[in-house]
């Protein structure tokens, strides 16, 4: 995060309430806007009387949808950072997912993470041999490689499971012989459990922060707690190290870069494997919660991975974000239909908000129409008591494109993310 | 450049291929290669998944088998690929090559196989789970139909006498009418035994999204949403994610009741063997089985569907593990009731 001076000064036009929450450092504004979410969430938590809006069960449910996601999401950055177009996310994940299988009825759950980073790495390979060494069109050799990785695990489990004693099938491995273990924070989430009372108590704000802070540290995996902190780590190895600098320097300038010594091509090399490994342990995480490998269990998280990565604008932070609100939605519309109505009135709440700020502005039609929408949702959330079925499950999908929509983000891709480098040539 | 993409692309459609056994592979019977003249050459074509998926389509292949035993005649058998896109071409291939009967294994070839079945009038179908209606009826068809509701009807009856907590639940994978006739007939055997029991029924995906039928992830976590409000079995028809529902229970304590074939066999995992209290079995087998019989002694008539019910064995529950031996008598009465008819079972919740 780029630190900018905050400046004391309050711009034209602004209120004191305005320059309270927008001015400033970023790492300031983003913490209140976040802070400010979550005292929202819980105030409709309480208004609605849905509990299941900050319950731990729906949070560590969400943290078990977004994980796969977050990690195909962190698999592009890598690729993406160093200017490689990663449409392949899903075929390296499906190969990790059978990597995972095929070492993971063999050796255990230790080998199964092995395997799956390993299988999806060898995706990395490959893209990085057609895109980098070939120059082959990115998104030709994603797609190519998507259509590889979904015809090889098929072939492999032909060749290695149809009359296996393990058991398994032409569509899936045998059972891991050891599941990994897992862990809760002492006292706290096991034990005398004492966020779970304070959740109990459906207290305002206190029981919602014990929700969601036991809901991510009861019974996580290994592959979880590596998966959260991949976040941090990948911040600090891309933009807190040389190789990190050198890697984006490849995404941004190339030629720039290989003027300066800069090995770009085995730096893009690098980034695509360490991509596809990342892909394969989303695959592993989904090995893990089934048991076995099964086909098409990815189920395109790799393409919503690729979704995650955009929405957080090429950053750890935005990324994490991003899957954390898919999961967290889609995590909420399989627990309670229910509880997807009161987000209605969490939407009019934030456009009630928008049309106050937007008339402040004098900005009349914009402010009017939030003002519309946010009656309609309000109309909504008290009439409404559940939702079509139908309508619920593209909560999470609806969620993302708001929240894209309303954010108005700058975003900006790596400059030469996508393009073909060919040494000498530019 | 290009021709490096291009080989990329072929090598990836070439193992694609491979994966889907594109040219029939004849099989020789038990009977071995002299089948008389008149023998059947049985053309199977799968659903997605194939051969070795320790469910349906194997079920269809041992009907297959055991047709061949008893009639004699080869079988050539033809797997999709995984959109399911090349359906079409399967049937037109085993049709070409003189194949007759042709069993369609699945509901999603109502599609197409109605156009198909027209271009070849004078080639028996017939088709696993799919009515002539929804194909447009054609004459050389015959839908091979399950009760499936009544076979739920018992896994509910079962549910309702072993619960403890008085709540249960049921997971479909996909919102469509064949998977809402479990969804009523477990219903509706719950209430028949105790109509206090409360039943939560939920759907991984709506209609038109198939993901729900492969998802684990999504499967635990909606099992898991019943077992925490108290449920205590949880009855799945959702196909490939029904292991997140297992996986759910064994975490949870709790217990799950399987579908399609006997899962308790097919599972694999003695952690999860332990959950697994029955299964609601489609015979697919004995209606394949059955249907080639009735083809070999030129008793198909065609255009029309045939329901295989508890009357004819067509649905039951699995005994594997013991775990409702002690109910079975309770079982029994129910299914003469639903066999004579004093109980009509719904087929909508």
């Amino acid at each position: 995060m780029s630190t900018t001076a905050s400046t004391r000064a309050t711009p034209a036009g602004r209120g004191p309430l305005t320059e309270f929450f927008l001015g400033g450092s970023r790492a300031r504004r983003i913490t209140l806007l976040l802070v400010g979410a979550f005292v929202l969430v819980s105030a409709v938590r309480v208004i609605s009387g849905e509990e299941s809006l900050t319950a731990s069960s729906t949070i560590a449910a969400a943290l078990l949808l977004a994980v796969p996601i977050g990690l195909a999401a962190l698999g592009g950055l890598f690729a993406e950072r160093a200017g490689v177009v990663n449409i392949g996310l899903d075929g390296m994940m499906t190969l990790g997912t059978w990597g995972a299988g095929f070492c993971g009825y063999q050796w255990g759950w230790q080998a199964a993470i092995v395997g799956g980073m390993l299988f999806g790495a060898l995706g990395g390979l490959l893209h990085a041999v057609a895109t980098v060494t070939f120059g082959v069109d990115h998104v030709v050799s994603g797609v190519a490689i998507n259509i590889l990785a979904a015809g090889l695990v098929r072939f492999l489990s032909e060749l290695l499971y149809s009359d296996n004693p393990a058991g398994g099938g032409v569509t899936q491995s045998p059972a891991l012989t050891s599941r990994p273990p897992e862990v809760s924070l002492p006292v706290l989430s096991s034990g005398p459990d004492l966020l779970g009372d304070l959740e109990r108590l459906n207290w305002f704000l206190l029981s919602d922060v014990a929700g969601v802070l036991r809901g991510l540290t009861s019974g996580v995996g290994p592959t979880t707690i590596l998966a959260v902190l991949l976040i941090p780590i990948s911040y600090l190895i891309l933009w807190r190290t040389a190789f990190g600098l050198r890697l984006r320097a490849c995404g941004e300038n190339p030629a720039a870069a290989d003027s300066l010594g800069v090995a770009v091509y085995r730096m893009k090399y690098i980034a695509v494997i360490i991509s596809g490994s990342l892909a394969g342990l989303g695959g592993v995480f989904l090995v893990f919660i089934a048991g076995i490998y099964r086909e098409g269990q990815t189920n395109g998280r790799g393409f919503i991975g690729l979704a995650a990565l955009i929405f957080g604008n090429w950053r750890p932070g935005g990324l994490a974000a991003g899957a954390g609100l898919f999961g967290f939605a889609d995590a909420l519309q399989l627990r309670s239909r229910s509880a997807v109505v009161a987000l209605f009135l969490l939407l009019a709440v934030v456009l009630a908000a928008v049309a106050v700020w937007q008339a402040t502005r004098r900005k009349l039609l914009q402010a009017v129409t939030a003002a519309v929408f946010a009656g309609i949702t309000l109309t909504g959330f008290l009439t409404i008591d559940e939702l079509a079925p139908g309508l619920v499950s593209f909560t999470p999908h609806l969620t993302t494109l708001l929240v894209l929509s309303l954010a108005s983000q700058r975003l900006r891709m790596p400059k030469a993310d996508g393009l073909v480098y060919r040494r000498g040539e530019h | 450049m290009t021709k490096a993409a291009a080989l990329l692309l072929a090598g990836g459609l070439a193992l694609t291929a491979c994966a889907s056994d594109e040219e029939p592979a004849a099989d020789g019977g038990d009977t071995g290669g002299g089948a008389a003249a008149d023998a059947p050459k049985i053309g199977l074509a799968f659903d997605t998944g194939g051969e070795g998926d320790r469910s349906f389509n194997d079920s269809a292949v041992a009907g297959v088998e055991a047709a061949i035993e008893a009639n004699g005649g080869t079988v050539a058998k033809l797997s999709p690929n995984d959109d399911g896109s090349n359906r079409a071409d399967l049937l037109t291939q085993l049709a070409d090559q003189g194949y007759d009967p042709i069993i369609a294994v699945g509901f999603a070839y109502s599609d197409v196989i109605g156009d198909i079945a027209e271009q070849y009038p004078d080639v028996t179908f017939a088709q696993v789970d799919g009515a002539v209606e929804d194909a447009g009826s054609p004459e050389n068809l015959t839908g091979l139909l399950f009760a499936e509701e009544e076979g739920s009807f018992l896994a509910g009856v079962a549910a309702a006498t072993k619960t403890e907590a008085d709540h249960v639940g049921f997971v479909g994978g996909v919102e469509t009418p064949l998977i809402q006739k479990f969804q009523a007939g477990f219903e509706a055997g719950v209430e028949a035994v105790n109509p206090d029991i409360q039943v939560d029924s939920q759907y991984i995906s709506p209609a038109g999204d198939f993901s729900g039928f492969n998802d684990p992830a999504r499967g635990k976590i909606v099992a898991q949403g019943m077992y925490d409000a108290g449920a205590d079995i949880v009855y799945h028809a959702a196909g490939g994610s029904g292991i997140g529902v297992f996986q759910a229970a064994a975490e949870s304590g709790g217990r799950a009741i399987g579908v399609d074939s006997d899962q308790y066999q097919t599972v694999d995992d003695p952690a999860l063997q332990a959950v697994i209290m029955t299964s609601m079995l489609k015979r697919v087998d004995n209606a394949v089985e059955q249907f080639i019989g009735n083809y070999v002694e030129g008793d198909v008539a065609g255009g029309e569907n045939q329901r295989f019910d508890l009357e004819s064995e067509g649905v039951g529950l699995s005994t594997s593990g013991g775990f409702i031996d002690d109910i079975q008598d309770d079982l029994d009465t129910y299914r003469e009731q639903i066999i004579s008819g004093d109980i009509e079972v719904p087929t909508t919740p």
